[in-house]
């Protein structure tokens, strides 16, 4: 199986959100990661056929997923950003009523929706209306109903948005061992939930992939741009605007920050090993206002 | 099918849809029947300041009017008519205040007023029916002739136009049968009426979110990302709007033909229609009437689902949905009587916007040089723009989301 993306653009205007975006993605998990505004989830809406592309296309297996229709829908499983639901609806009801949109047989449906509540621990909830869900529970559904159908491709984008640290470690696991010979593409801004599942990592900013390869490929590029640095606390605020700052730890009286930056920021830092984080901080310092 | 169920019941369920139902079934036959016929539309007059005041004993006064009208032999004659007069003055004169409001006094006014003018004493205070001298009210149907001659050509309704109307008029039987009219008047000329104006509140409420609330819930995403797509869930969608149009007139035509029934009974089915008023010229009958009456809800409240669900898919907001739906309905109603009489013509042929009550009336469609009965084109036109319009309900909601 193989889902190729040629030259994929999505223009709103004179705004070019994704721009000629190419890749071919095999069974794996593939990270999309970047900024607010970097064009992931346009991405991820063509992806699923939501959305038309304003050029390129998008072939699984040779065929333009567009024209593949109901053929397309029926191996794809998407977990929206803006995951919305039906608020009288209980939550075995309302992954019912996504099974029956999804084409699976009620008797079918029935254990697997009893099989993933159990798996996203909503089976102590199965009868309560969503509406009275928290975030993170609401965000379980959706992951259920986008894994409903088995499919072979199954885009999430930003699953782990809302979920507390065990959730989070919980729905890592049911990826890893959900992936196997399928393609699991999940985009998010929360670093360590790529580093931790991610076969393939793709950066994304201004609608480009600037990057593409493995956590250990794209750590090794940060490596010798990640120093640390001990300063006093009024040297600290100094050092936090002229460069990127990824974090700061106070030691007695001293300050240590971990700077990212091309070249030695000073005589006195040492460099140090390089994380996912530090590179996505390498090329988004500027977006977010991390400096 | 199954999709089609699961929408039905996901509309079913949500709080708005149930309250919208239980108002408009409290409003329609709680109020607009049974009360009605129990209370203040036939209860006997207790403080005579308003139809509230009544006493609660509709159903005995009713049973009573009925019983009145049969003694006068069940056909209108002139001997019936004067008959009819005498004994009400009479009972005027001995005071009999509760036994007057057994009698047809209000409809029996009406036809004198309209057949014998020249007998109103406008210096008098009192109904016609308390003065008029019941031995000079002769030639009833010839001077109902004569007045709805002149009625066509004040009209304007004269040629192949008025010979139409009275090739429709010969039909009617005469002499008319005579029972108790009151009822029918009321239950014909606003309670059947007034239903369809009364559902298009509901159903616009209700229907605006048909559509557009997929947006609303945020799942239109998850719906298109799904096997069978758009296009089978629109299908199910549209299916469930009739259905609930259905659901809905259902319940309030039921419910008001069980309470009709309780307390009117079926007394007075085959009296012709010209007894509620006396120029119509449709050849039909108060059940015919009654029969097409809530034809005319049905099929106009069908056709108006079919516009609001097609706003619903074309605009993504539900309370842009329900302000033009009910736009569609209630902007026409509201600015009708500024425009000239032939788009006023026009604009009742939009769902629900004309009245069933144009039984009564003498209007006419010419189209492609053909006369046309307007009740035709009323019960007919509105029913086909809303099935027209569910293609492009379909159409525009793909459209959106795919946008």
């Amino acid at each position: 199986m193989e889902l190729s993306l040629d030259r994929l653009t999505k223009q709103y205007g004179r705004k070019i959100a994704v721009d000629c975006v190419s890749a071919t993605l095999k069974p794996g998990v593939y990270g999309l990661l970047g900024a607010n505004g970097a064009g992931k989830t346009t991405l991820m809406r063509m992806l699923c056929a939501v959305l038309e592309s304003t050029s390129g296309e998008v072939l699984l297996d040779g065929k333009e997923i567009t024209s593949m229709g109901a053929d397309y829908r029926n191996v794809l499983g998407y977990l929206p950003q803006d995951f919305g639901y039906y608020p009288n609806y209980t939550a075995v009801e309302f992954l019912m009523y996504i099974a029956a949109l999804k084409g699976i047989p009620k008797n079918v449906a029935k254990k697997r929706v009893t099989e993933l509540l159990e798996v996203v621990d909503l089976s102590h909830v199965a009868n309560k209306k969503v509406k009275t869900f928290s975030g993170g529970m609401k965000q379980r559904v959706g992951i259920a109903q986008a894994l409903l159908n088995n499919p072979k491709i199954l885009i999430l984008d930003e699953p782990t948005a809302g979920l507390d640290p065990k959730e989070r470690v919980r729905f890592r696991n049911l990826l890893s061992e959900y992936a196997g010979d399928k393609i699991v593409i999940l985009s998010t801004h929360i670093v360590s939930d790529i580093e931790a599942i991610a076969d393939e990592v793709l950066l994304m900013k201004k609608g480009k992939f600037v990057l593409q390869g493995t956590v250990p490929e794209l750590i090794h590029k940060a490596n010798g741009k990640v120093w640390e640095l001990s300063v006093s606390p009024q040297e600290a605020r100094q050092w936090q605007t002229k460069t990127t700052v990824a974090n700061l730890r106070h030691e007695g009286k001293e300050i240590i920050l971990r700077i990212i930056s091309d070249n030695m920021p000073s005589e006195r830092a040492v460099p140090c090993e390089a994380t996912l984080e530090d590179l996505y901080l390498f090329y988004f310092s500027t977006e977010e206002g991390v400096k | 099918m199954e999709l089609f169920w699961l929408e039905h019941k996901k509309l079913w369920r949500k709080k708005i849809v149930k309250i919208c139902v239980l108002l408009c079934f409290v409003y329609c036959v709680i109020f607009g029947s049974i009360l009605s016929f129990q209370w203040f539309g036939f209860g006997s007059s207790d403080d005579y300041t308003s139809a509230f005041g009544n006493n609660f004993d509709g159903y005995t006064v009713i049973k009573d009017s009925q019983e009145y009208a049969l003694s006068f032999g069940g056909e209108l004659t002139d001997e019936t008519l004067q008959k009819i007069v005498s004994n009400y003055q009479q009972m005027e004169a001995d005071g009999m205040e509760e036994e007057l409001e057994k009698t047809d006094w209000q409809i029996v006014n009406s036809w004198l007023g309209t057949l014998y003018p020249e007998l109103r004493d406008t210096s008098n205070y009192k109904t016609m029916i308390s003065y008029v001298d019941p031995d000079k009210l002769t030639g009833f149907y010839e001077r109902r002739q004569q007045v709805l001659d002149e009625f066509l050509e004040v009209s304007g309704q004269v040629g192949a136009e008025k010979e139409f109307l009275h090739q429709i008029e010969r039909k009617v039987e005469k002499p008319f049968r005579y029972e108790w009219v009151e009822g029918w008047s009321t239950l014909l000329g606003s309670m059947v009426a007034d239903l369809g104006v009364v559902m298009a509140l509901f159903l616009g409420i209700v229907l605006s979110s048909l559509f557009a609330g997929e947006w609303h819930d945020n799942t239109s995403t998850l719906v298109l990302t799904t096997r069978n797509g758009w296009g089978k869930i629109a299908l199910a969608k549209i299916l469930t709007g009739l259905a609930f149009t259905v659901e809905l007139f259902a319940l309030l035509a039921v419910s008001s033909v069980i309470s009709q029934l309780f307390f009117m009974g079926t007394a007075g089915w085959n009296m012709p229609i010209q007894n509620i008023k006396l120029i119509a010229v449709a050849p039909m009958n108060m059940l015919q009437a009654e029969i097409y009456e809530y034809a005319f809800v049905l099929l106009g409240a069908i056709g108006f689902a079919g516009i609001v669900m097609f706003i619903s898919a074309a605009v993504k907001n539900n309370v842009l949905t329900l302000l033009l739906s009910l736009a569609v309905v209630y902007g026409p109603m509201m600015i009708a009587e500024y425009l000239p009489y032939e788009m006023q013509k026009a604009l009742d042929l939009i769902p629900l916007v004309g009245s069933s009550t144009d039984i009564f009336r003498t209007n006419t469609f010419r189209i492609l040089g053909k006369l046309i009965w307007s009740p035709y084109l009323l019960i007919t036109i509105p029913v086909l723009i809303g099935i027209l319009c569910m293609p492009f309900a379909i159409k525009s909601w793909s459209r959106r989301m795919k946008a």
